[in-house]
């Protein structure tokens, strides 16, 4: 029979050694006898029941301490809130930063998918992780945005805030010159606790500490995202700086006429076409001493 | 078996009580696996430890297969991580008896052949035999234990004692 554990069986009792036999010989079941008999003096090793309780008692007690022991000390609660508290404020506080060095402009994307692009030596700063919170940047130099609709944007500059809710606009901020142009929508800007609104079209331009709003720009884009830099009665001054900037170079000049006023432009791709644009109507001349220097005179 | 108070194993008394009855078998059923004394014990002790931190869960006809699963797991982790070393070797019993030399040749010679053919069985057969043997447990509770059917246990103890007499015939 396929489920007989006549062997099984017989230990237990249940069938007698005859019965055993006629399923195997005598001389295989006396091995079978002194198996059992052996098996049954065997020893295992000492297990000290009431020892090994104790032990376990004991580690039963140990655990409980330790878990009251956390409430019992405020401070390591204390240093593990600490720990916790700062490394969020560490992760939420980092700051992102994009910056263009000189002669070389940046386009690159907010966490919003806002554009913005960047004009030589310039930087922005934000936090990206609360962007979704308060869409809020620092700007030092000129850039352009076009913002996506949706909660308030701020540009915070050393001069002024600009703030919108979904436009294209250009800020600028070099030394004591500020200036927004609004290119799409409306703009407003926040100098010397006084807000100006800046519609399409507009530019609102802070030189010396005197402000001036016009409103006669017909352009779509600064002209500098064209390669292009112009300038409407702006000082002698920043004019060549914007060219060193542009093109990563020294230029020396005569300082009786860094208040000038200058208006005109100067491309970006061409260093001699820049110099002539600038120097001819200054009646001044130009001379490269070398890659990094300029002299007009 | 079936705890007296309502914190049923979590009760300091029932667990004692449940520890004295199991404890030592639960050792010998670890040293049957492995043959190894020391790592017996810890498995024994951790089970427990185990057993009652989850004393709570624990459903009172269950129990029992429950800290057998228990230390099995363990037992498993720690075979696994450490990969003991099979040392299987159960002691035999001293003979004070006055048999002559010959006799106790006999049966020394008899008891190492059993030694080896014990740790040539597969491991569920050595031990449900040596359950059944040395604790002296009914196939009816060792079925409990294991979590299987009677049938089963009989079927292993039947193999078991089948292979030992081949092996002790043939060496």
């Amino acid at each position: 029979m396929k489920d007989n554990y006549f062997l099984a069986k017989w230990l237990n009792g249940e069938i007698t050694e005859d019965e055993l036999l006629k399923h195997v010989s005598e001389e295989e079941l006396r091995t079978y006898k002194k198996i059992v008999s052996t098996t049954k003096n065997l020893k295992t090793p000492n297990f000290n029941t009431e020892e090994n309780l104790e032990k376990i008692k004991a580690t039963k007690v140990k655990s409980k301490v330790k878990k009251l022991s956390l409430f019992k000390y405020p401070f390591r609660i204390a240093a593990m809130l600490a720990v916790l508290i700062s490394s969020y404020y560490f992760i939420t506080n980092k700051t992102t930063s994009y910056t263009s060095n000189l002669a070389e402009k940046t386009t690159f994307e907010l966490p919003d998918n806002s554009k913005v692009e960047l004009n030589a030596d310039s930087e922005i700063t934000f936090k990206a992780k609360n962007w979704k919170n308060a869409r809020e940047l620092n700007l030092k130099g000129e850039a352009f945005f076009s913002v996506k609709k949706g909660s308030k944007f701020t540009v915070n500059t050393t001069l002024g805030a600009v703030s919108v809710l979904g436009t294209k606009f250009n800020v600028v901020v070099r030394d004591t010159y500020f200036e927004v142009n609004c290119y799409e929508g409306l703009v407003s800007v926040q100098y010397n606790n006084e807000v100006i609104k800046v519609p399409l079209g507009s530019s609102f331009k802070v030189l010396n500490a005197t402000s001036e709003f016009s409103d006669s720009n017909t352009e779509t884009k600064p002209s500098w995202l064209q390669n292009n830099s112009s300038f409407k009665s702006m000082p002698y001054k920043y004019v060549i700086k914007e060219l060193e900037r542009q093109f990563n170079i020294t230029i020396v000049y005569d300082l009786k006429n860094e208040n000038t006023l200058f208006t005109g432009n100067f491309t970006h791709t061409n260093l001699e076409m820049a110099l002539k644009a600038i120097s001819i109507p200054l009646n001044l001349e130009f001379k490269i001493i070398s890659n990094q220097k300029v002299s007009l005179y | 078996m079936t705890p007296k108070s309502e914190n049923g194993f979590c009760d300091d008394k029932n667990f004692s009580e449940f520890f004295r009855n199991h404890s030592k078998l639960l050792n010998n059923y670890i040293f049957y696996k492995c043959g190894n004394i020391d790592l017996a014990n810890d498995i024994t002790q951790d089970a427990f430890i185990k057993f009652w931190n989850n004393c709570k869960k624990v459903i009172p006809n269950k129990a029992k297969s429950f800290l057998f699963t228990i230390a099995n797991n363990l037992f498993l982790n720690e075979y696994a991580k450490s990969k003991v070393v099979l040392n299987y070797r159960i002691i035999p019993k001293l003979n004070h008896t006055n048999e002559s030399p010959e006799f106790l040749l006999e049966e020394k010679e008899f008891g190492d052949k059993l030694q080896k053919a014990l740790a040539n069985l597969s491991e569920p057969q050595r031990i449900a035999f040596l359950m059944n043997r040395i604790d002296g447990k009914k196939y009816k509770e060792i079925a409990e234990i294991l979590d299987i059917s009677i049938k089963a246990v009989e079927k292993r103890i039947h193999n078991a004692l089948l292979n030992l007499r081949k092996e002790i015939d043939h060496i």
